[in-house]
């Protein structure tokens, strides 16, 4: 009974749900201005996400005709219910440690193209052509992105298990790197947190990566048809990506904690989430222009695998 | 209740713009990709945003005289715009037909078709003028949400 209740209470408040969706908008919020002022705009009131569901949530929806109507609807709600789950593994290091027992980095691995599938099965169907191409892209994407993932994964989970044997127990992964030092200052750690850098992009779907959504070609490919609620909910659903992939990430390579109780360390977690986007996001998607699906699927395969697989060699060497 | 209006209230933040170009001589097109990618007259720090999509549009920016071949087409896409909308007509080209008036391809006005909301006059129209028109869009979509 009391395993129920804490198991809400991680999906629905904290660090899933209500938390995760609160932070995720705010650093939406916070990426659109930075990259607004570092191209020397204004820019939009950190609040804009929020702004933008309030309106979505409050516009008619319209569905086509040629639609598959039952996928067309259940395709938004799949998606934000995988993210919901996967947002509920995520420890906030000094805080929440995580999940105990589930082995939950093969959880996450199996989560986190949700999203994806989601935006496939939203653009095939739609029935429109550009969604048909968006799917496509998107697949071959996922193919690339997810191999330096599952590497990095893989040598952590080796580096976390010490000498004997791996360990695919987030909460272990963050309690081994408080005993022996953060994997991101580890020098045969560095490849695979560059690995997972690269990885960042890809699956946030930003440019240089935006295949699927491509805004000037695609018209936002898998997106095109969808309006108002089930709009606002992809959104949501982008926005909870967002937490979960930053949280992966500060797990994996940065749990450090500071000494100042339950506040700090949240606020702590919370500014490496931000200063993480801000370097594999925000920057990236300024400085950048969106390659072609042939070019992103070779890069994928050469460098960031490359590195990943390096930092596999070095950790299997030195174990 | 009024802690939940508030909030609604909030929607009139985050217009998003969509182009419809109904038979433009592009001048209008060029001045609006002006307003949305120079820094000096950034539309995002209104919250707005060009969509490509007319589904995710709630302000709709029509440029050029309807033409008889592009008059079909406007009407379909404008229909995808979810409600509430609002209209702004860009150009002296919608207004009255402009350099193109009495033209044989040219045999009706956009509001014939269409309810128009505001209209923002010029041959192509300044881009501060353009946002004077978006400006005003935003306070008459205050009213229909
Ligand atoms: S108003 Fe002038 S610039 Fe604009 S579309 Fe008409 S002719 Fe071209």
């Amino acid at each position: 009974m009391l395993d129920m209740l804490s198991h809400s209470f991680h999906l629905l408040i904290f660090p899933g749900g209500l938390f995760a969706l609160l932070l995720g908008l705010l650093l939406k919020g916070f990426d659109r201005k930075i990259c607004a002022r570092l191209q020397r705009r204004v820019g939009p009131p950190i609040l804009q996400p929020f702004y933008d569901i309030i309106k979505l949530s409050q516009k008619e929806t319209i569905i086509p005709d040629t639609a598959n109507k039952a996928m067309f609807k259940f395709a938004p709600v799949f998606g934000f219910m995988g993210m919901m789950v996967a947002a509920m593994l995520i420890p906030v290091p000094g805080v929440w440690n995580g999940a105990s027992g589930l082995g939950d980095m093969l959880m996450l691995l199996y989560l986190l193209p949700i999203p994806a599938i989601a935006f496939m099965l939203a653009g095939s169907a739609s029935s429109s052509p550009y969604g048909a191409i968006g799917t496509s892209r998107e697949m071959v994407l996922m193919f690339a992105y997810e191999i330096p993932l599952l590497v990095v994964l893989l040598t952590v989970a080796l580096k976390a298990g010490g000498a004997d044997g791996s360990e695919f127990s987030l909460a272990q992964v963050v309690a081994f790197q408080h005993e022996n030092g953060s994997f991101g200052f580890n020098l045969s750690m560095l490849p695979a947190f560059i690995a997972f850098l690269c990885f960042i992009p890809g699956t946030m779907g930003v440019v240089p990566f935006d295949l699927p959504e491509a805004e000037p070609e695609l018209l936002e490919g898998p997106l095109l048809e969808y309006s108002g609620p089930l709009l606002a909910m992809f959104n949501l659903m982008s926005a909870l990506k967002l937490v979960v992939v930053m949280g992966l990430g500060v797990a994996l390579f940065f749990p450090g904690t500071i000494p100042g109780g339950a506040v700090a360390n949240l606020a702590w977690f919370i500014f490496k989430c931000f200063m993480l986007m801000l370097v594999s996001v925000t920057i990236v998607r300024t400085a950048t222009g969106r390659l072609r699906t042939d070019q992103t699927f070779k890069f994928y395969l050469k460098y960031p695998s490359v590195l990943a697989y390096v930092s596999l060699g070095l950790t299997l060497l030195f174990k | 209740m009024s802690i939940i209006d508030a909030i609604k209230s909030k929607a009139v933040r985050s217009p998003w713009l969509y182009r419809i170009n109904a038979g433009s001589c592009n001048g209008c097109d060029v001045e609006l990709a002006t307003t949305a990618l120079i820094p000096r007259y950034d539309v995002e720090r209104l919250g707005c945003k060009y969509c490509g999509s007319p589904k995710h549009a709630d302000i709709v920016l029509i440029t050029g005289p309807v033409t008889s071949m592009v008059k079909e087409k406007v009407l379909r896409v404008y229909e995808e715009i979810p409600d509430p909308k609002v209209t702004v007509a860009v150009g002296v080209c919608p207004i009255s037909g402009g350099v193109f008036r009495g033209s044989y391809s040219v045999p009706i006005m956009l509001d014939d078709i269409i309810p128009v909301d505001v209209n923002v006059p010029g041959c192509p129209p300044r881009p501060q003028a353009i946002l004077e028109g978006v400006a005003m869009a935003l306070d008459i979509w205050k009213t229909r949400i």
